[in-house]
């Protein structure tokens, strides 16, 4: 049997092709494994290690800020934050859908967070702090979806205070895009001080931020962690406040508008500073939502505005024992100089009156900053004439920031020729000096300038630094103003409370003798006749009131102004009546006793069985203080 | 030993070997402790079935294609009506406590059946009847198969036609026509056929920018793992690709970027080698075989185990799209690696009676 072998050759060689090009081919292949796995390695390598590393940032919990005694105005508390890691997001309107259905905010706002956590993408952005233990049970059970959420643990601020300490203590807000270029320590969406003392201490406050290197799969879970830099926290800040004054300021002024400074005339460590209407301090504590914002700011009483230092009164009456002690430094008037008062004068062919109709008849120095007649105080702006008038008025300290370096302070005004030529064209007109005499017109001052001018004149002459900071004292400056002119003025401002005719004679009753002085500053010309009740609210007359205790060696000045009060002594001069007996009256809150503990202040709530007697006076002495006391 | 091709063993047993510390990663990285001893199983299974068919006649076996042929489509009729619904398609039976995917064995079957049909005239060319014939008959399970739907295994039918077109001698012409039809096919396809996320791994492959997280997600882990590998690898067990899931689908159509990624260049370009020695082996069979029929056969093998080879590696390495082809003798599945060995059993077959003068 022969075997014939086929002819093969045509097959053999379409295999020998195929064979060629797939040799060919899988050549290609072993170039393409070279060129990712030896050429490029490094770059994949990276690449892996981006998709298993995750660097969290582990925000610094900020320090806490304590009053005087201790107690705590400013503390933190546990919240969860939620971090993005923007490389990681798959469908970007998915996670959108997502973080807007389980309420982290509105669709839109969500969306915004997003897109800005994107032009930072190589780290992650905090898309909300506090977040609800809903959401974060949605975020862990959806983690395998959107690995690019993750839920950290972190710290948010509380004020146990609430809105009295809001705008002293200020906000929060997340780090501008300069900061983060300036600073290498920040990250995206940390939140830095913005005003207040979150602001003007972050350095001390804020801490250094901490990371944590985890080491992730592909569902986001964290597998194990590589290393750990742990945050160092804030410093805590003790300041002068007294937040049991403070808290008695915000009771006194609920429901008005305005400011309240207290602060210790012998060195300036402030005491209070309220401003009102306050904002919820806990809407800044962490992300705001922008339509609360804009309600914030198109607000017209604009809660954000820290009136204590930002806003500008006239200073009304409040402003003549300042140029009474002028005059008498200067000698143009002694103690016993004499007005007579018919309730108008005419000066300059105009005709000034006085606030009391029928006139005071006969006043002496001390009795024209008694009864505040205003007779009185337009011969002397008359004789004094506008430079001197100002000269006084900023040896006080009137016309420049008292530099207490809190918010964006306001210098206010004490007019001149100069300033008129300057600002309004044209020089200064005589008549307008008259009003400038009992703080009416051009002048302008805020509450802290206000604070710190009456502390000058009760502390025996000294100019102090207003501070919240006991080592940021710059120390008071003396001005050189004879002691008798201030004793003088003192006796006066003694009789506004304790004098028959005085016009604070209702703060007589208080449990502690102080002095102090009504003002009412003008919001538009007054008309005869017409009560200041009957006037709308936003035409009556702002009221203020300066007090002081104890007399003889004053630890406390206190500034009240209520705007569109109407009536100095009815509105403000109770106001700071309350706070001073608080200060220094019998009546024992238990608040102020534990805050008065020092060894438990911060650590507990205040509680009834902390109760004791009272071991001396609520006003602390400030170190090395009564140097500067008369 | 003359008998058996030592070289091809050899690669089988390397590729196997590989397979098998791959799957070892793949069920510590997915907690499924089963993948390598059953992968192992599988392979030593299909070592059996090798050397058996080794030891058969290919010539008796290719005239009796038509009923094997016949049976695998009726298996595949089958699986289309009984199968139960899994992962959205009905490819797997369930035998006992095992699940067997016909469509793989029914592509064996059809190489057999156009290995005999298109060596029947004893021709150097395929006229158009015949053309015609082996195109259904390769077609006709394929349909089938991408009716399951499974189109990464449909599309492996595609190379079984081509091969059977290429060494039966199709005319120049009719190669254009094939092309023409086949840009028709395509474009259909594109139009009534493909899923939206089949094209969308299409167009991404066209262009990665595309859609970096969607669809183009796989493909970026993919070479990752494989360029993170480096030269030497970072250990079986040790990918962090694998073993943190980034990598997709890793026990099945990334295997090679988990072998890839612990192994390095070395394993890589061992395992790659090892592939390239089997496919060169295997035609080198079909060079050597004794009539039209066998050189059919091993062509036809080679041929596709090539064209797998190389879409899944270029896949993995990002030079293709996403198809769904898997590695043979690498990626988890009993079927696959048992139809894959009776394949080779065949070309084993085929170099065993080269001289056998019968």
């Amino acid at each position: 049997m022969t075997f014939v072998r086929e002819d093969l050759r045509a097959v053999q060689r379409r295999i020998v092709v195929v064979l060629a090009t797939a040799l060919f081919v899988i050549l290609l292949l072993f170039a393409r494994l070279w060129l990712l796995q030896v050429v490029q390695s490094s770059q994949w390598r990276q690449m892996a290690e981006n998709n298993r590393l995750r660097r969290i940032p582990l925000e610094a919990p900020r320090g806490t800020v304590t009053d005087v005694r201790g107690e705590i105005v400013l503390d933190n508390r546990p919240a969860y934050q939620l971090l993005l890691f923007p490389e990681e997001m798959s469908d970007e309107g998915r996670t959108v859908e997502f973080l807007a259905r389980i309420g982290i905010a509105e669709r839109h706002e969500v969306q915004a967070r997003v897109d800005k956590a994107r032009k930072t993408s190589h780290l992650p952005s905090v898309l909300a702090d506090n977040m609800t233990w809903a959401q974060v049970a949605a975020v862990a059970a959806h983690r395998a979806e959107y690995r690019e959420l993750e839920v950290h643990p972190a710290t948010r601020r509380s004020l146990p205070a609430g809105p009295a300490v809001a705008h002293l203590v200020g906000q929060l807000g997340e780090v501008s895009p300069e900061q983060l270029a300036a600073n290498p320590r920040l990250h995206p969406g940390q939140l830095v001080g913005r005003s207040g003392l979150e602001k003007s201490h972050q350095a001390t406050l804020g801490g250094t931020p901490g990371n944590l290197v985890v080491v992730v799969d592909a569902f986001g879970r964290q597998v194990s962690s590589l290393s750990d830099e742990p945050p160092v926290p804030g410093h805590p800040l003790q300041t002068t406040l007294d937040l049991a004054l403070q808290r008695a300021a915000a009771e006194a002024m609920a429901g008005q508008v305005g400011a309240v400074v207290a602060l210790d005339p012998r060195d300036g460590a402030v005491r209070v500073l309220l401003s009102q209407p306050a904002f919820d301090p806990e809407l800044f504590a962490g992300r705001l939502e922008p339509a609360t914002w804009k309600q914030l700011v198109s607000d017209p009483l604009k809660p954000l505005n820290n009136r204590a230092l930002q806003a500008l009164y006239p200073p009304g009456s409040t402003i003549k024992p300042l140029y009474a002690a002028g005059a008498l430094a200067d000698g143009l008037r002694v103690p016993s100089s004499q007005a007579y008062c018919t309730g108008a004068v005419t000066i300059y062919g105009h005709p000034y009156r006085c606030w009391l109709r029928g006139g005071h008849g006969h006043v002496d120095l001390y009795d024209a900053i008694e009864v505040s007649c205003d007779t009185f105080f337009y011969y002397l702006a008359r004789d004094a004439g506008i430079e001197r008038l100002g000269a006084w008025a900023r040896t006080f300290g009137l016309g420049s920031a008292t530099g207490i370096g809190l918010a964006a302070e306001a210098s206010g005004l004490v007019p001149d020729d100069a300033w008129s030529r300057r600002v309004r064209g044209q020089p200064w007109y005589g008549g307008e000096t008259i009003s400038v005499g009992i703080g009416q017109g051009p002048i302008l001052t805020t509450p802290i300038q206000l604070a710190v001018a009456f502390a000058a004149l009760v502390n025996g002459g000294t100019l102090v630094h207003p501070h919240l900071v006991p080592s940021e004292n710059r120390g008071g400056r003396p001005l050189g103003l004879p002691a008798d002119a201030l004793v003088a003025v003192g006796r006066g401002m003694e009789h506004v409370v304790s004098g028959e005719h005085g016009t604070a004679r209702r703060l007589a009753s208080l449990p502690v003798a102080i002095g102090g002085k009504t003002g009412t500053a003008q919001v538009v010309r007054k008309v005869e006749g017409v009560r200041w009740q009957d006037l709308p609210w936003e035409q009556r007359h702002h009221a203020l009131f300066v007090g002081y205790a104890p007399i003889g060696a004053p630890r406390l000045v206190v500034v009240v102004v209520v705007e569109h009060g109407g009536d100095a002594a009815g509105v403000a001069a109770p106001i700071a009546g309350a706070i001073l007996a608080r200060a220094f009256g019998p009546d024992v809150d238990s608040t102020v006793l534990s805050a008065q503990d020092g060894s438990r202040a911060g650590h507990s709530p205040p509680s009834d069985l902390t109760r004791t007697p009272d071991p001396g006076p609520r006003i602390p002495d400030p170190p090395g203080g009564g140097d500067a006391a008369p | 030993m003359r008998r058996l091709d030592l070289w091809l063993l050899a690669a089988v047993v390397v590729i196997g070997a590989c397979a098998y510390l791959a799957q070892t990663s793949t069920s510590q990285a997915l907690a499924s402790s089963g993948f390598a001893t059953r992968q192992l199983v599988w392979l030593g299974l299909g070592g059996a079935l090798m050397l058996v068919l080794a030891f058969t006649d290919y010539r008796v076996l290719a005239r009796f294609s038509p009923l094997f042929y016949l049976a695998s489509v009726g298996v595949l009729l089958f699986t289309l009506v009984a199968a139960p619904l899994r992962a959205g398609t009905r490819a797997w039976l369930a035998i006992g406590t095992y699940t067997v995917q016909p469509s793989e064995f029914a592509r064996v079957a059809a190489i057999l059946a156009v290995a005999a049909l298109a060596s029947e005239h004893r021709q150097d060319r395929l006229s158009f009847p015949v053309a015609v014939r082996l195109a259904a008959v390769v077609g006709l399970p394929a349909v089938l198969v991408a009716l399951q739907p499974d189109l990464g295994v449909a599309l492996t039918y595609v190379p079984v036609l081509l091969a059977a077109l290429w060494l039966g001698g199709l005319p120049w012409r009719a190669w254009g026509a094939l092309a023409a039809g086949a840009a028709l096919l395509a474009g259909a396809a594109w139009l009534w056929y493909l899923k939206p996320y089949q094209k969308e791994r299409i167009l991404t492959f066209a262009d990665p920018s595309r859609a970096p997280y969607g669809a183009g997600y796989q493909q970026r882990q993919s070479k990752i793992a494989v360029g993170s590998g480096g030269l030497v690898g970072k250990g079986i067990g040790s990918g962090t690709q694998s073993q943190l899931r980034f990598l997709p689908a890793q026990h099945t159509d990334f295997i090679f970027a988990v072998w890839a990624e612990e192994a390095g260049f070395i394993g890589a370009g061992a395992l790659l080698a090892a592939y390239a020695l089997l496919i060169f082996r295997t035609f080198v069979v079909g060079l050597h075989a004794r009539d039209r029929t066998g050189a059919l056969i091993a062509g036809s093998v080679g041929f596709v185990v090539a064209v797998e080879v190389i879409v899944n590696v270029a896949m993995v390495t990002g030079w293709a799209p996403t198809t769904g082809i898997t590695l043979p003798l690498m990626s988890y599945g009993g079927s696959s690696v048992l139809a894959t060995a009776m394949a080779l059993g065949l070309v084993l077959s085929v170099w065993r009676l080269r001289y056998a003068n019968v």
